[in-house]
C-alpha cells in the first residue's frame, strides 16, 4: 500500500517535470473520451432508449414505417403502419396473443388542445393532447405520479370525461400545484376532469421534442382528436392509429405477424377500395411488420439513425485518432527513457519494478485524462443535445453521459497508455543494459520510429477520410439551404391557431375569419394577412388522388396524387407564390360562389404536360364521379412546401369555405384553418402579443399554438441536417487537431533526439534552409503517405453518406482538394514549429551534448 | 611563400550562465599558415574546443579580430558562415559524429549535398576519392554501427576531406579510440599533411601532439610559450 502510493506520488512527479508530454495526453485523452462520451450519450439516448415501462421486452408495435397523420388509400409497399379504429378492433379481437393492445393517435402535431385551468383569472392555453385507448398506460405498465392513470372504464360512451396530464406539463404550465389533480379544467371548451399526472421520466410513446400535454381517451376523440371538429372514429377509410401492444411471454412473432397480416386482409376485404378488381394484387400484398415496442414508435429514430450511425462512426474515428496520439506519446517517451532505464537497470533497478513505474505512471496519466474527459462529456453532452433539439420544450433526453460508454472509452484509451507505456520499458528491460550503453552512442537511428510515423500515417488518413465527410456534409446542407424553394420570408410571420380547439361551428367560422383578417390588418405595422390550412416547410401534408374530367379513370398504379391546401386571399401574395396564369384566390370565392382551384406549375406539368390549356379544366378528388366538383382558374408559381431533396409536388390551392360537391362529408375537416400569415412593413415590435392579443379579444379560446417568423420556420426544416453537418465538421476538425498534435509530437521528437545529428550537419555546411527542409521533408512524407492512403480510402467511404447527400456527388473534387489542402496545411504548421526549433538549433551546444 | 589562413587577435569568449561569467578564452593571438599542421594542447577546460568552435565559424568570439584566408569573419551573417563552414572548413570530432541513419557513402557525401551546383558525378567522385584515400572505399555501402571505433574515424576524415576544405579542424581524434586505432588515424592526418593539407588538431597526448611541426598550448584562455607552460602546470 505504502508502495504504492509511493509510485503513484513518483508518477506524479515524473508528469510534472514533463508538463508539454502530459498537458498534450490529457487533453487528448479528455478530447478522445469525451467527444465519444457524448456522441453515445445521444445515441443512445435518441435510438436504443426504452420507455419507462414495466417490461419493454414484451411490447410490440404493429407496423414499422413513419406514416403519418391521417391517411387513405394503399400505403406505400402494402406495408400497414397506422390503422383505422375499426381496423384495429378487428385486429385486437383476433389476437389474443396480445395480453394487451393499444392504439393512440399518429399525429400529434399542431392541431391542439386549448385548455383552461379552475383557477381564476387562469387563460386558455395551447397544449398538445394524445388520444390513446383506455388500456394505453396498462400495456405500457405504468404507474401514476399522482392521482391515477386512465384506465379502459374511462374509455367507455357516457364514461365522465377525464384525461391524464404529462408531468412536464404539470411542473412547466401550473407550476407542480397539486390541486391540478381531480380538478376540472376547460378543454376545448368541454369541462374535463384532471385524473392524474404521468411519471417524471415518462415522455410519451415516442421521441418528439414536443411530447403530449394531455393523455385523453379515444371515446372523446370528436371532441380532442386530430380529425376535430370532425371524427375519425367511425371513417373506415381514414387510417390514424399507432399500435402499441404488450404480448403474452412466450409469443412467437413471425407467427403473430402471418397471422395479424391475414386477420389485415380479411378486413380489408370489406373496404370498397379493395373490392375493385384492379385492387386485388394490392389486398393480396397487405399485411404488417411487427418491431420491437420496448422504445415506443421509433419514428425519431427512424429520421435521425442514418444521421447517427454517422456519428458514431465518426467519433469512433476520433477515438481511434486520440488512441493513436496516446500511443504515439507514451513510445516517444518511453523510447526517450530508454537510456535513463537502462542506466538504472545497469545500476542494479529490478525489471518488475522498472515496468510497475511505468504502469503507475500510465495509469495516474490515464485517470487524469479520464477525469478530465468526464468534464468534456457533460459540457459535450449539453451542447450535443442543444444541437439536437434546437427547440425543444421539453427534452426528452437526459443529458447524463451513461457511465458504460464512459467507462467503455476510458478503458481503451487506458488500455492504449498501458500498452504503449509499458512496452518501451519491456523491450528496454529485456535488452542487455550494455548493450543500451554502448549503442546511444554509434547509432542516432532510433527502431520505434516507424511505428510511430505508421500512426502518425494512420492519423492523417483517418483525418482526410473525416475532413471529406464534413466538407460533402457541409456543401449538402448549403446546397440545400441556399436552393430557391421560391418563398419570400423577410419580414413574414406564422401564427398557428387552432378554431376547432376553440370550439367553432362550421357555420361559424366565415364569420370569424372576417374577423381575423379585419382586426389583424387594423394592427399598426400589418400589411397583408392570410389564412390557410397550413404554411409552408413547416412539416403538414394534405394529399389526394385527383380525377380529371374528360380523362379516362386513373388505374390502381396510376401517380395521380396532388398535395393540396386552403388558402384566403392575400395568402399567394405573402408566401411568394406569383400567379403566372388566370387568377388567384380572391374574397369573392366563398362558401357559395363557383368551386375553384388554383394549381401550381408542376400540377400543369404532371397532368397537362401534352400543353393542354389547365384553364377552365375540371377535376375532383372523390374518384370519377367528381370530376366535375371543381374548376381551374389559376396558375401560380412553385414552392416547396415539403421534402427539400426532391422536386416541388404537384399542388392544388382551394378557397378556405367551399365544400366539395361530392362526398362533402368528408371536406369538412380542411375547412378549419390551421395558421394565419403576416407580412409586416418592416420590423414590428410587440406583434406577437398583439396578435396574441387580437385573438383573445375575439375569443379568449383562439389561444396561439405557435408563433414564429416565416424565416425561422424555414429554416427549422434544416436544424437535423445542420446538426449533422456540424457535428461531422466538429469531430472532423477535432481529429485533424489530434492528428495534427500526433505529427507535430512526432516531429519534434524526432527533431530532439537529432539534435547533435543536426549539430553535426550544420558544423558540415548545412544551412538553416537545409535543415528546416529535412525535417518538414520528414514530417511532409508522412502527410503524404497519409494521403496517399486517405484519398481512396475516403474515395470508398463516401458511398456511405451518399444518401445523406443533397446534389452532392460523392466524388466531389472540390471538397476533396479542399481537404487535402487543409490537411496539407495542418501537416505543414505541426512540421514547421519543431523544423523553426531545428534549425536554430546552436551547433556547438548539439555537439556539446553528444 | 607562407599564406597565412588563420589570423586570430586579441580574442575572448565569456560565457553567461546563470550570473556566472565563464571566461574560457580571455585574449587569444594565433596564426596559422597554410600547409602547417598545428596541435593545441593544454589542460581540461582551458579553451580549446572554445577556440575551435570559433576558427570553425560555430560559434562566435565575445570580442577580437578574426581572419579566415584574408577575410574578416565578424560580419558575416548565419548563412555567409554556412557557406564558408561547407567550403573552408573540415571537422573531424573525438566522437565520430557519423550520422546513424546513412551509409558511409553518403555521410562523406553530406558536406557536398549543401554545396549549391555540385554535379552529382563530381560529389561521386569527390566521395570515392576520400574514401579511397582513408582506405575505407570497400566499406562504402556500410552503415556507421557495422565499423569500428578507427573505421568509423576514417570515414569522419574522408568526410572533412570530400569538400577540399582549406583547413581540418580535428577535435581530439583520438579521444575514443584505442591506442592502435589512435595512432593510425594520427597516421592518416600525417600523410594529409604531407599532401598539402592544412590541420589544427586539439589533443591531450603528447604523443600525437608531436606529429604536429608547431604545438600551441593552451592555459586559462590563454596562448603560452611551451616553457611557460610546463612552470604553470608546475604550479597547479
Ligand atoms: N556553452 C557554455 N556555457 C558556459 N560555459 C561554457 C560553455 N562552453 C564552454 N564553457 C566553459 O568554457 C571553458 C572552456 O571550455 P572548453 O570546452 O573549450 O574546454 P576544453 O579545453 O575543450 O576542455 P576539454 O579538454 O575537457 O575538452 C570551460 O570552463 C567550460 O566550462
Ligand atoms: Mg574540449
Amino acid at each position: 500500500m505504502n508502495r504504492l502510493v509511493q509510485d503513484i506520488k513518483f508518477a506524479l512527479r515524473q508528469l510534472r517535470k514533463s508538463p508539454g508530454f502530459t498537458i498534450t495526453a490529457i487533453v487528448t485523452l479528455a478530447l478522445g473520451i469525451g467527444a465519444n462520451a457524448a456522441i453515445f450519450t445521444l445515441v443512445h439516448a435518441v435510438l436504443l432508449k426504452n420507455l419507462p415501462v414495466s417490461d419493454p421486452k414484451l411490447l410490440v408495435r404493429v407496423g414499422d414505417t413513419d406514416d403519418c397523420c391521417v391517411e387513405g388509400g394503399v400505403p406505400d409497399q402494402r406495408d400497414y403502419s397506422i390503422f383505422a379504429f375499426e381496423l384495429y378492433q378487428h385486429l385486437r379481437e383476433n389476437t389474443p396473443e396480445f395480453e394487451s393492445l393499444a392504439a393512440m393517435q399518429a399525429g400529434v402535431g399542431y392541431a391542439g388542445v386549448t385548455a383552461r385551468s379552475n383557477k381564476p383569472g387562469d387563460l386558455p392555453r395551447a397544449e398538445r393532447g394524445e388520444v390513446v385507448t383506455g388500456n394505453y398506460f396498462q400495456v405500457l405498465g405504468l404507474q401514476p405520479y399522482a392521482g391515477r392513470l386512465i384506465l379502459p372504464s374511462d374509455d367507455v360512451q357516457g364514461a365522465p370525461m377525464g384525461v391524464v396530464m404529462s408531468y412536464q406539463a404539470w411542473q412547466r404550465d401550473y407550476a407542480s400545484d397539486p390541486s391540478v389533480v381531480g380538478s376540472t379544467f376547460v378543454l376545448n371548451t368541454y369541462p374535463v376532469t384532471i385524473l392524474g399526472i404521468t411519471p417524471p421520466s415518462f415522455y410519451g410513446d415516442r421521441m418528439t421534442s414536443a411530447p403530449p400535454d394531455f393523455y385523453i381517451p379515444m371515446v372523446m376523440e370528436p371532441n380532442f382528436g386530430p380529425g376535430n371538429p370532425t371524427s375519425l372514429l367511425h371513417r373506415r377509410d381514414a387510417n390514424w392509429l399507432y399500435l402499441l401492444g404488450k404480448i403474452k411471454p412466450g409469443t412467437d412473432l413471425k407467427q403473430l405477424e402471418a397471422k395479424m397480416s391475414a386477420s389485415l386482409r380479411n378486413y380489408l376485404a370489406t373496404l370498397p377500395l379493395y373490392q375493385r378488381q384492379d385492387r386485388q394484387a394490392d389486398l393480396a400484398g397487405a399485411h404488417v411488420v411487427l418491431t420491437p415496442g420496448g422504445a415506443g414508435i421509433e419514428n425519431m429514430q427512424q429520421e435521425y439513425g442514418v444521421g447517427l450511425k454517422m456519428l458514431i462512426t465518426v467519433s469512433a474515428l476520433v477515438l481511434l485518432i486520440a488512441c493513436a496520439n496516446i500511443a504515439n506519446l507514451m513510445l516517444v517517451r518511453g523510447m526517450a527513457r530508454r537510456a535513463e532505464t537502462s542506466i538504472r537497470m545497469a545500476l542494479g533497478a529490478q525489471r518488475a519494478r522498472l515496468i510497475r513505474q511505468m504502469l503507475t505512471e500510465s495509469v495516474v496519466l490515464s485517470c487524469l485524462g479520464g477525469l478530465a474527459g468526464l468534464l468534456v462529456a457533460y459540457a459535450g453532452t449539453k451542447v450535443l443535445l442543444a444541437m439536437a433539439f434546437p427547440h425543444a420544450q421539453s427534452l426528452p433526453i437526459e443529458a447524463t453521459p451513461s457511465l458504460v460508454v464512459l467507462g467503455f472509452a476510458f478503458a481503451l484509451s487506458l488500455l492504449t497508455g498501458l500498452i504503449f507505456g509499458v512496452a518501451p520499458a519491456w523491450v528496454t528491460s529485456h535488452s542487455q543494459p550494455a548493450d543500451a550503453l554502448r549503442g546511444s552512442n554509434r547509432t542516432t537511428s532510433d527502431r520505434s520510429g516507424w511505428l510511430q510515423r505508421s500512426l502518425v500515417i494512420l492519423q492523417a488518413a483517418l483525418s482526410l477520410i473525416l475532413l471529406v465527410g464534413a466538407g460533402l456534409m457541409a456543401k449538402s446542407l448549403s446546397k440545400l439551404e441556399n436552393q430557391d424553394f421560391g418563398v419570400v420570408t423577410q419580414n413574414r410571420v406564422v401564427v398557428h391557431f387552432s378554431p376547432e380547439s376553440a370550439g367553432y361551428k362550421q357555420e361559424q367560422l366565415q364569420g370569424l375569419y372576417d374577423k381575423i383578417i379585419n382586426d389583424l390588418h387594423a394592427l399598426p405595422g400589418v400589411d397583408k394577412a392570410a389564412l390557410s390550412l397550413y404554411t409552408p416547410l413547416e412539416g403538414n401534408n394534405w394529399g389526394e388522388g385527383v380525377y380529371i374530367q374528360g380523362r379516362p379513370e386513373p388505374g390502381a398504379q396510376a401517380k395521380n396524387g396532388a398535395s393540396w391546401l386552403r388558402v384566403g386571399p392575400e395568402y399567394f401574395d405573402i408566401v411568394g407564390h406569383r400567379v403566372l396564369r388566370g387568377r388567384g384566390i380572391t374574397a369573392q370565392d366563398t362558401a357559395t360562389s363557383l368551386p375553384v382551384v388554383v394549381v401550381n406549375e408542376a400540377f400543369v406539368k404532371k397532368f397537362f404536360s401534352n400543353g393542354e390549356n389547365p384553364l377552365g379544366a375540371h377535376f375532383g378528388i372523390s374518384g370519377m364521379e367528381s370530376v366535375g366538383d371543381w374548376e381551374i382558374v389559376g396558375v401560380v408559381s412553385d414552392i416547396k412546401y415539403n421534402d427539400l431533396r426532391r422536386p416541388t409536388r404537384a399542388m392544388y390551392f382551394r378557397p378556405l369555405l367551399q365544400v366539395a360537391h361530392t362526398k362533402s362529408q368528408t371536406d369538412t375537416r380542411s375547412l378549419y384553418a390551421g395558421a394565419i400569415m403576416l407580412t409586416t412593413k418592416g420590423q414590428v415590435g410587440n406583434l406577437e402579443s398583439q396578435v396574441r392579443r387580437t385573438l383573445a379579444n375575439i375569443n379568449p379560446n383562439l389561444t396561439v399554438v405557435d408563433y414564429n417568423t416565416f424565416e425561422a420556420q424555414v429554416r427549422g426544416q434544416f436544424d437535423q441536417e445542420r446538426m449533422i453537418a456540424r457535428l461531422t465538421l466538429m469531430f472532423s476538425l477535432l481529429a485533424l487537431m489530434l492528428a495534427a498534435v500526433g505529427l507535430y509530437g512526432v516531429t519534434a521528437y524526432s527533431v530532439a533526439r537529432r539534435t547533435p545529428e543536426i549539430g553535426v550537419r550544420m558544423a558540415l555546411g548545412a544551412g538553416r534552409g537545409n535543415v528546416v527542409a529535412m525535417v518538414m521533408r520528414e514530417a511532409m512524407l508522412q502527410a503524404i503517405i497519409g494521403l496517399a492512403i486517405g484519398i481512396p480510402a475516403a474515395w470508398l467511404c463516401v458511398r456511405l453518406v451518399q444518401s445523406q447527400l443533397y446534389n452532392v456527388g460523392g466524388h466531389d473534387a472540390m471538397v476533396m482538394t479542399g481537404s487535402v489542402l487543409v490537411l496539407t496545411i495542418a501537416a505543414l504548421l505541426a512540421g514547421l514549429i519543431p523544423a523553426q526549433r531545428a534549425a536554430s538549433t546552436d551547433p556547438v551546444k548539439a555537439l556539446r551534448t553528444e | 611563400m607562407a599564406e597565412t589562413i588563420i589570423e586570430i587577435e586579441q580574442l575572448t569568449k565569456v560565457f553567461y550562465t546563470d550570473e556566472i561569467e565563464t571566461h574560457a578564452l580571455s585574449g587569444v593571438h594565433m596564426q596559422i599558415q597554410r600547409g602547417e599542421y598545428v596541435a593545441m594542447s593544454g589542460p581540461s577546460g582551458c579553451g580549446k574546443s572554445t577556440l575551435l568552435s570559433i576558427i570553425g565559424l560555430l560559434d562566435t568570439p565575445t570580442s577580437g579580430r578574426y581572419q579566415l584566408n584574408g577575410k574578416e569573419v565578424a560580419n558575416l551573417n548565419f548563412s555567409d558562415r554556412s557557406r564558408i563552414r561547407n567550403q573552408e572548413i573540415g571537422f573531424i570530432f573525438q566522437s565520430f559524429n557519423l550520422i546513424g541513419d546513412l551509409t558511409v557513402a553518403e555521410n562523406v557525401e553530406l558536406p557536398l549535398t549543401y554545396r549549391s551546383g555540385m554535379p552529382v558525378a563530381e560529389r561521386k567522385k569527390r566521395v570515392q576519392e576520400s574514401l579511397e584515400r582513408v582506405n575505407m572505399a570497400h566499406r562504402m555501402r556500410h552503415y556507421p554501427a557495422q565499423l569500428s571505433g578507427g573505421q568509423q574515424q576514417r570515414v569522419a576524415v574522408a568526410r572533412a576531406l570530400a569538400g577540399s576544405p582549406s583547413i581540418l579542424l580535428a577535435d581530439e581524434p583520438t579521444g575514443n579510440l584505442d591506442s592502435k586505432n589512435g595512432e593510425a588515424v594520427m597516421q592518416l592526418l600525417k600523410e594529409l599533411h604531407d599532401e598539402g593539407a592544412t590541420i589544427c588538431m586539439v589533443t591531450h597526448d603528447p604523443r600525437f601532439a608531436a606529429h604536429a611541426e608547431r604545438q600551441i598550448h593552451l592555459f586559462d584562455g590563454k596562448v603560452v610559450a611551451e616553457g611557460e607552460l610546463s612552470h604553470l602546470m608546475a604550479e597547479v
